[in-house]
């Protein structure tokens, strides 16, 4: 419990850190914030939003530390400010709405691929040196040495412009109105695949490698050699005695894992013209549009300060010793 | 050993890794030798297929695309290596103080570095470079190396943790040698498998994520370099009307010096102390992948 404590105080600190680059930045810039904040987009707005916007950034009259509160004030409160590009949309309403794709994309994309990398590293350590392992270990390291936007540029290029197997954008046939309904449910399927394998395609030899050099350290140990010696079958040591213990290491490693996933995430939304969060950054970098720049900074990083807070979660229920600590 | 299982393959991928990457830097410095057309200039009619005139084709304004992926290279490489050497000093220093001095100052070290790793990189480094505006390569290496030291500085901390505790160490200390002594002449020689690890991890790292930046339109599109002529490509929806030549070849070339430096990462590890090895051979290597560090 006091473990999940500190974490969260931890978690709570980064926050407030990702937060205060966002207030700093714009006053860093040489020349007037608001200026470069609000006018270099090219956007006109009314005299009495631009003032609700300064309010919101913490561009109010008053010494520096009454600025940052009020702008801390207002990120708790959950304003993130109006978009500049989609005026006079909330921020948090452009993002939310992104959110719920790149979320299900990112989480989709992650589980998968963690499942058959830990499968495909344990397979490979139990038999290590062999063909297979040799394909896994080289085809990880070809995975992982290639940017995600380049695997997404091709894939995006061969299945879906060359071959037209797949859709090249959106989330859904856009002629479909959204219901619960199955032709729906299949429209955004068909449309998701594709970058999701790619996502996949990009994450898969991480967990893989992982995964098997924490199982060839264990096969080592004492425990392994007694499994062995008490004559249980190779699948029953290779799962649950070799792979339990391994996958100790790989859950805590997710966690930073997923700072890698968003990343991905991103380039890959923005390459496949889906409507997550990278395509919606997209978008606001070519406008300039900087109170939702600012805001996806502070929406991943809650999104991966939440995650890594789950995986704490389930470490300690995992590691039974990080109960008692 | 358990790590030579398979050695032929091991010193087979070091070979590969070398050349190709020897290859891309000879190909860079050689440009101008390479090619009689400039990088930035309208030479031809626009999305021309490759030819003899032009071996790669052109982009949608009529420039060379062979002639810009050679000069880019030199753009990708220059800030690849100069953002490695900032991310691996700057978390070398780091690490090593932390795990040496201990105490408050390690506190104070470890908890900005585990804050900087929880922060998600990629956003963090797109608001930096969008107040920037069109970020010059040589800016994207500085914010580079100014936000993605934390691993490096995890890793070389807790190596630093097992290396003080040797006993040349401990001699050292009694003849009074003085602190900076110590850790630049007795750890950071013993760390240099690490410190090469982490480097060319850097390298990878930075050379994706600038031309991810680039991709994303935060780069200065004036340069040459492969990020803008992704970025260039993607604008002209080469894509979509079928001018494949314009934006699978700075693709490819990514991907081609993305696996050369992964391959010779495990030269460095080769060549390292064996001593400081605690998992088998590709296992810091593989702490480095998840960290997320070297990809995006």
């Amino acid at each position: 419990m006091a473990f999940l404590l500190r974490r969260l105080c931890f978690y709570l600190a980064a926050f407030v850190a990702a937060a205060t680059i966002n207030f700093f930045l714009p006053r860093l810039m040489p020349g007037d914030p608001v200026q470069i904040m609000f006018s270099s987009a090219g956007a006109e707005l009314p005299p009495e939003s631009l003032q609700a916007l300064k309010l919101t950034f913490g561009f109010v009259d008053g010494p520096l530390w009454q600025q940052y509160l009020t702008y801390l004030g207002s990120i708790f409160s959950g304003d993130l400010g109006r978009s500049i590009k989609y005026f006079p949309l909330p921020v948090t309403t452009v993002l939310g709405n992104a959110l719920v794709w790149t979320v299900g994309l990112m989480g989709t994309a992650t589980l998968v691929s963690f499942a058959l990398g830990t499968f495909l590293g344990i397979l490979a350590a139990w038999r290590r040196g062999s063909l297979f392992d040799v394909i896994v270990s080289v085809g990880a390291i070809f995975a992982t040495s290639v940017p995600a936007v380049v695997t997404s540029l091709i894939v995006v290029f061969t299945f879906g412009f060359t071959l037209g197997w797949f859709p090249t954008g959106y989330a859904a046939d856009p002629a479909l109105d959204p219901a619960f309904s199955l032709t729906y449910f299949g429209s955004v399927i068909y449309h998701g695949l594709l970058p999701m394998l790619t996502l996949c395609a990009v994450l898969t030899g991480g967990f893989a490698v992982t995964m098997r050099n924490n199982m060839i350290n264990l096969l080592g140990e004492d425990y392994i050699v007694m499994a062995r010696a008490k004559g249980l079958s190779d699948t029953r040591v290779m799962l649950w005695y070799a792979a339990r213990n391994a996958l100790l290491p790989t859950v805590s490693s997710l966690a930073i894992a997923i700072g890698t996933v968003l990343g991905g995430s991103l380039v890959t939304e923005v390459v496949f013209n889906y409507p997550g969060l990278g395509n919606i950054l997209y978008q606001a970098i070519l406008a300039r549009d900087y109170p939702v720049i600012q805001g996806q900074l502070l929406i991943m990083t809650a999104t991966m300060l939440v995650a890594n807070f789950v995986v704490d979660i389930s470490y300690v229920l995992l590691d039974p010793r990080l109960k008692r600590a | 050993m358990k790590t030579s299982s398979f050695p032929l393959i091991h010193n087979r991928k070091a070979m590969v890794g070398a050349l190709i990457v020897a290859f891309i830097l000879l190909v860079a410095i050689a440009a101008p030798l390479l090619t009689t057309y400039d990088p930035s200039a309208r030479v031809g009619r626009p999305h021309q297929a490759p030819s003899l005139d032009h071996w790669l084709g052109t982009t949608r304004i009529g420039q060379d695309v062979f002639a810009r992926l050679i000069y880019g290279a030199r753009t990708s490489l220059a800030v690849g290596f100069g953002a490695g050497l900032l991310i691996t000093a700057v978390g070398t220093a780091l690490g090593i103080i932390a795990g040496y001095r201990g105490g408050k100052v390690d506190e104070v070290i470890s908890f900005f570095t585990n804050m900087v790793l929880v922060v998600p990189n990629l956003p963090l480094l797109l608001v930096l470079a969008a107040f920037i505006g069109q970020a010059s390569p040589w800016v994207i290496a500085l914010i580079l190396g100014g936000t993605s030291w934390a691993w490096g500085a995890r890793v070389t901390r807790a190596e630093t943790l097992s290396v003080k505790q040797k006993d040349y160490v401990k001699s050292a200390e009694m003849m009074g040698e003085p602190r900076w002594r110590i850790m630049t002449f007795e750890i950071f020689p013993n760390l240099i498998s690490i410190v090469g690890i982490n480097f060319i991890g850097s390298v990878i790292f930075a050379i994706i994520t600038q031309a991810t930046l680039e991709f994303l339109g935060l780069g200065d599109p004036k340069v040459v370099s492969w990020g803008t002529m992704l970025y260039g490509a993607q604008k002209a929806s080469a894509l979509s009307v079928g001018a494949w030549w314009d934006i699978l070849t700075p693709c490819f070339a990514l991907a081609f010096l993305g696996i050369g430096l992964s391959l010779l990462n495990f030269a460095v590890d080769e060549i390292a102390n064996p001593r400081l090895r605690t998992g088998n051979r590709l296992g810091r290597w593989s702490a480095l992948i998840r960290s997320g560090e070297g990809r995006l």
